[in-house]
């Protein structure tokens, strides 16, 4: 009896947990919408994923004990790219105001100078990363890659909206 | 006035044992400051909060099977039926002696350590939007996923708020409406009996044993689940 109720107990426990993520729905975007600022908001949603994921496979690889030098250098490749191309990514009528969802905020456009100064600090530090990569000194790799991260943040802090804290 | 009735004598006696106390104040206390490193952008400091909180959920867990008699499971989890006549007498105003957890009581801690053990598990997989600070098995899954785990953290987290917010009223219920303080036993251990319930204590060795697996388990997870 005892014994049962320590696996009613433990069950429940599970079940609550599992629970949780059973009821949350996938994220996706949907198809493509058909006007120029909705495809512009779905193509940038795309964009800043792929970036986050060659970020992620670069920081990946540095938490490995034998980090898979190749996978970096190709992922700091995509990185400088993507972060040339993103200053197209923000056609103006492109904001909130094109009302699909999106976090980029008005700023981007009300304050183009400030933009451009953080876009340009994620391009030099892209730019510093690819060869520091391609090198494989590890110890300079992860400096350059906090680096890079310290860019996306910077750029986060004034541009997009915060999440729910 | 016409003749009190008169009380009957008291007993004082041990209820919750030590490590049952610490787990639960060192819960609130590093809840909160993880909450606080969110909201002041500590992300570092919240990893470590997370893995503090890993390790005592870990503890309570196993010492709900191994503890000593008013922290089991077994002691505090009980069926409908015998929920639902607790719950049939709440509106009375004299607090019924339970020994230990109340069967509607049970039931919210099952929650609030379930709910905390899906923080956890969500915080674990999670990845940040700079990439900077991501969960240690956050390379397990994909950009989005990982994303969609820090969706669900905070998600996991309005649960947390909703069930605090559950206790403390409870805790207000029974000390406003059926006069029972049940703040001074958490923390000193001791209440006041009818007759005293003569509970079963575990031995400190075991809670130092314990806190040694609790402990592993938690290095094991913030290392990667590496060996």
């Amino acid at each position: 009896m005892a014994f049962q109720k320590q696996l009613l107990a433990l069950s429940l426990l599970a079940g609550l947990v599992s629970g949780v993520s059973v009821v949350q729905a996938h994220e996706h975007m949907g198809p493509m919408p058909t006007t120029p600022a909705g495809k512009a908001v779905y193509t940038r949603h795309e964009n800043f994923k792929q970036q986050g994921a060659a970020f992620k496979a670069v920081r990946d690889e540095l938490k490995k004990d034998a980090p898979n030098m190749a996978l970096i250098s190709s992922n700091a490749a995509k990185l400088k790219s993507s972060a040339d191309a993103l200053p197209t990514w923000f056609p103006k009528g492109s904001g909130p105001e094109a009302k699909y969802e999106t976090d980029a905020k008005p700023e981007i456009w009300s304050d183009p100078v400030k933009f451009a100064a953080a876009v340009k600090r994620l391009q030099v530090e892209t730019a510093k990363f690819q060869p520091i990569a391609a090198g494989g000194d590890l110890g300079a790799i992860k400096a350059q890659a906090q680096a890079v991260g310290g860019a996306c943040k910077n750029c986060h802090d004034s541009f997009r909206v915060p999440e729910e804290k | 006035m016409g003749a009190e009735p008169t009380e009957p004598p008291k007993v004082r006696a041990k209820l919750w044992d030590g490590p049952t106390r610490i787990v639960h104040w060192a819960l609130v206390i590093l809840i909160g400051f993880a909450w606080w490193c969110v909201k002041a952008n500590q992300t570092e400091w919240h990893l470590w909060a997370g893995y503090g909180i890993l390790g005592l959920i870990v503890f309570r867990l196993i010492w709900g099977f191994a503890g000593s008699a008013s922290a089991r499971f077994t002691s505090f989890v009980k069926g409908p039926r015998a929920t639902l006549a607790y719950a049939q007498t709440l509106s009375k105003r004299s607090a019924v002696d339970v020994a230990g957890h109340n069967p509607l009581g049970g039931w919210s801690v099952v929650a609030i350590l379930a709910a905390i053990l899906s923080q956890v598990i969500t915080g674990l997989f999670s990845v940040d939007v700079d990439g900077l600070e991501s969960g240690p098995l956050s390379d397990r899954v994909s950009f989005e996923t990982g994303r969609l785990f820090a969706k669900w953290h905070d998600l996991s987290f309005t649960a947390i708020k909703l069930l605090v917010v559950l206790h403390l009223s409870a805790i207000a219920f029974y000390a406003l409406y059926k006069r029972a303080n049940l703040i001074t036993p958490m923390i000193t251990g001791y209440r006041a009996f009818e007759a005293d319930p003569k509970l079963s204590f575990a031995p400190l060795w075991r809670a130092g044993l314990v806190a040694v697996a609790a402990a592993a388990v938690t290095w094991w997870v913030m290392k990667g689940l590496r060996p």
